[in-house]
This record gives C-alpha cells, structure tokens and sequence, in this order.
C-alpha cells in the first residue's frame, strides 16, 4: 500500500485521519456505549462537566447525558453529512455529464437551471425547502443537496468538455455505441477524480449547514444532533456555557478533520500523478 | 459499384471570424478488397477527410456512399447499426482507447453492441481476435495501459475486425510505432485483407509505406486534390508540387528510384 504509506507522510492527513477515525468510532460505538434513548433523562439537570463519572460531560437543561447525546449525534451530522454529499456529487456528475456531453439545447437548459440554483443562496434554499416539507432526516439531507449539486455539474461538465474530443470516445462512436453509453461508461468515470476531489469541501458544508439547520429547529425533532444541543445551550449560555461548547467544540473537529483528511488524499494523488 | 463513394466532400472550420476550408470538393471512391491511399503535408486535410467518411463529423457539403447507400442520410440506431461495416484505427494507440478498460473489455463493446455473439460465448471471440492479430489470448484481463505499444495497436486492429467490416480506415496508424514493430503490423493488415477482403482507407504522410501498401493513392495538398491514381506511378514519377516534395522528403525512396 504505497499511496496509504505516502497519505500518511504529510501531518495533516494524519491528523484528519485520526480526528476522522474518532468520529467514526464515535458514531459506531454509540449504540453500543449509550444503548437507550440518548434523549431520556439520566441525572440532574445541568451537572457541569467531569463532577459525576457515571456522567463525565455532565446533564443538560433536563438531565440528559450530554456525553451520550454528544456520541448520537455524531451520528446524525456523518448520516446527513455522507448522504447530502453523495447525493449532491451524484446528481451533479450526472447533470454535468449530460450538459456537457449532448451540448446545444440540453446544455443550455442544464447550465441556466444551474444558473438558476447557484443565484439561490444555498442554505436560504434548505431553509425553505425544510421549512415546506417539514423537518425529517431524509428531507434534511435533500434540502442540504440541493444547494451543494451545482459546483460538482460546473466541474464535471468542464471536464467533459475536454474529454469528449479525445480519440476514445471517438472510437466508442466508430464502434456504434449508444450516446448514453458513451456518456455514463466512457466519458463519466474519467471526467470523476476533480468531482471528487470536492467531496471533503461538500461533505464538510453539509456537516455545517445540518448544524445550522438543526440550530434553527428544523432537524428531525426524534434524533440528536450537535446543532440541536448548541441551540438548546443557547438557552442557558451565561450559567452553564458547556452545554454549548461541547457540541461546538465536536463540529468544529469534525470538519477540520474531514477537510485536513480531504487535503491530504489530493495531496497524495497529486505527488502520485507528478511522478508518472 | 464502389464500396466507398466520397462526391464533392467540403468540410470548413470557422476559427476566430475566419473561415478555414479543411476540406475542399474532395472527390475519391474504393473499390471492395482495395487499399486507398491518402497522403500529404500536415495540415493537408487527410484526418478530416477520415473522419468525415467515419460520420464523426459532419461535412458542409458534398455526398458519400456507403455499400450503395446514402451514408449522410442515415442516423440514429441505423447509422450505429451500420457503424459494423466501417471500422477506424487510430494514429495513437494510447489515446485511442479508455484509459480504464481492459482489452477484454475493449473487444468485447463491439461484439456485445452488434449483437454478434452471446455474453457466454463473447470471452471465446475475443481468444480468437487477439489470436487472428497475432496476440496471446492471455492478454485479455491486462488494462490497456499496461501492454505495448505495438500490441496496443494490434488490439486496436482486433477491434476493428471484431464486426467483420468491408472497410477499414487507418488514420496514421502505424505512425506512433517503432520500425521494426511497423512491419509486422503492416504485414498483418496485408495478410487480414487478403483473407477478409477488407478495404482500406490508408491515411499517412509516408510515401514509402504507402508504395508496399496501397493500390491507389489521392494526394492532398490544403484540402484539395493535387493529384491521383496508381501508387506506384505517382510516387515514382509525381506530377504536382506536393507530390515531389513528399517524394523528395522521404530519402529511401529517392535512393530506391534514382536514374
């Protein structure tokens, strides 16, 4: 495994390589660690951190177990944060590759719909979108895909653009393979690796704008998540400050790490390509 | 009745407000079985002219018949469907292939989208087209980028018999390779025509590869015809300016055909 060895060489990878395996670990061990509902009440209200061992990040407002609200809702910010930025990488791959392969008419109506979504401030959009539909995971990781799908269709369809003039896909064509086929199995795997060089920057806005959004009460109101728990802080920011900082201090981890780790892995794949 | 018929063929670019005319009134046909030769400078229209024959672009005016039809007007699945009888191979045998594919899977698109043999049956065709081009049917699980030059062009000529098409164009395709692997692709092609029957469209600017290969050749000079007929007449005796100075380009040839 030389690219993992050459990943590992430069600090900031490994350093979002560690903070990412936590959160990883966090997000696995949850269940397991707090079985339960990590939204019942565990103790006193607002027990300051590291006084009760059974509880080492103390209580909220109603008793909860902050350390077990902090472990489950590292689930919900890499569930939505993974699933908005797939979505988002997908269906922008998808729309670039067809504006960019087809051209004429189809590129101008794929490129202006684009237009269209990039003058909409991205997190007003999953505000409304949320707000219509009413709060749910699924509805949450939509509205955040939304706002994100237009920057990887701008990169892949730029990439096509460059790729469809080479002689393979002449040859697919001279071979008398279907345009559609052409596009998605010769033009769209080769047109990928800038798409997903995107991916931590995505992945990280997501994590955020789910914060945000959570923050403004428009989670699913069932899970936990970091946004919620600053938000319900909020409420009691001069007598207990933890209870905002805590969840804060995770978020801001978390997105460090994923955008060290995603620095890290273009690094890599930029030293492996200066070398061929 | 010719396999090939190009009538008046005009191609023009438009670069920056000017209009470029890369191919101008261009007039040629090829029999069945028969090697055409195009050759000229850089510049002078031939890759044009062999996409333009291949519909992977479209001319501005002109006609071009295809085993008596109308190939212009075809379109769609018809014109896909007709892609089988009319195969290309390209100058760079690198660039001329999906940087991920593999050669199985290379040979394979053209017998799976032709419907020429089931999916049971295709890893046995495609043993077979590699053996035909002279390779090791091991060689089918290797990615393209991991075999030869010379083998690379090989697969791109195993791809291009794979439908059993009545013509061939070869555009440069035995530029990018050494010498010594030059011969024994040319001899391969030499020795697929006589069995198959396979016409070609020969692009190159090498008269002295043109002179063993083609029948007849069309020299092209900015687009135009400088002049046509017998390959061997024309380079040992050319007429149009083009012509004696692609003669006189190639030194072997002068050598060879000195007073």
């Amino acid at each position: 495994m030389i690219p993992l060895r050459r990943f590992l060489h430069t600090p900031e990878a490994i350093a979002g390589a560690i903070l990412l395996t936590a959160l990883f670990a966090m997000a696995l061990s949850a269940s397991l660690l707090f079985p339960g509902d990590p939204q019942a009440i565990a103790g006193p209200a607002l027990l300051p951190p590291f006084q009760d061992w059974s509880l080492p990040l103390g209580t909220d407002r109603l008793g909860r177990d902050v350390l077990a609200e902090l472990f489950h809702g590292a689930r919900t910010s890499l569930a939505v944060g993974l699933a908005a930025a797939a979505a988002a990488l997908a269906v922008g791959a998808v729309v670039g590759t067809l504006a960019g392969f087809a051209g004429g008419l189809v590129d101008e109506m794929l490129m202006r719909t684009t237009d269209a979504f990039q003058t909409v401030p991205s997190f007003l959009l999953a505000l409304a979108f949320v707000s219509v539909v009413g709060p749910s995971l699924g509805v949450v990781v939509i509205a955040i895909a939304l706002g994100t799908w237009t920057g990887p269709a701008r990169v892949a369809r730029a990439e096509v653009l460059s790729i469809r003039e080479r002689d393979y896909v002449a040859s697919a064509r001279a071979v008398g393979m279907h345009p559609l086929e052409i596009a998605f199995r010769e033009v769209l795997p080769n047109a990928l690796p800038p798409v997903l060089a995107m991916s931590s920057v995505i992945v990280a806005a997501a994590i955020l704008t789910e914060a945000a959004l959570s923050f403004l009460g428009l989670g699913d109101p069932n899970r936990v998540t970091w946004g919620g728990m600053i938000s319900e802080g909020r409420a009691v920011l001069r007598t207990a400050p933890f209870l905002s900082i805590v969840p804060g201090i995770a978020l801001v981890l978390t997105v460090l790490g994923i955008y060290l780790a995603g620095e890290g892995i273009v690094e890599t794949t930029a030293v492996r390509r200066g070398l061929s | 009745m010719s396999l090939l018929a190009v009538s008046n063929l005009t191609k023009r670019y438009r670069r920056g407000g000017k209009t470029v005319t890369a191919v101008d009134d261009v007039s040629f046909h090829i029999e069945p079985g028969e090697t055409l030769a195009l050759a000229g400078p850089s510049g002078s229209g031939k890759s044009t002219i062999a996409r333009l024959a291949l519909r992977l672009i479209e001319p501005d005016a002109g006609g071009i018949e295809f085993e008596g039809d109308d190939f212009l007007a075809l379109s769609g699945s018809p014109l896909r469907a007709r892609r089988a009888r009319l195969q290309m191979v390209f100058q760079d045998p690198l660039a001329a292939f999906n940087p991920r594919a593999t050669v199985a899977r290379v040979l394979d698109d053209p017998l799976r989208i032709h419907g020429i043999a089931s999916r049971s049956e295709r890893p046995r065709r495609i043993a077979a087209l590699l053996e035909r081009v002279g390779l090791s049917a091991g060689l089918a699980p290797r990615a393209i980028h991991e075999i030869s030059g010379g083998q690379r062009q090989r697969v791109a000529i195993a791809r291009a018999i794979a439908t059993k098409p009545s013509l061939i164009v070869l555009d440069e395709a035995l530029s990018a390779l050494d010498v010594s692997v030059r011969g024994q692709i040319l001899d391969l092609l030499l020795d697929l025509q006589r069995q198959e029957r396979i016409a070609y469209l020969f692009i190159s600017h090498d008269l002295g590869v043109v002179r063993t290969i083609a029948h007849r050749v069309v020299l092209l000079d900015g687009g135009r015809i400088a002049e046509s007929g017998d390959a061997r007449a024309i380079i040992d005796a050319p007429q149009s300016a083009v012509g004696k100075a692609l003669v006189a380009a190639t030194p072997r040839l002068n050598r060879s055909i000195g007073p």
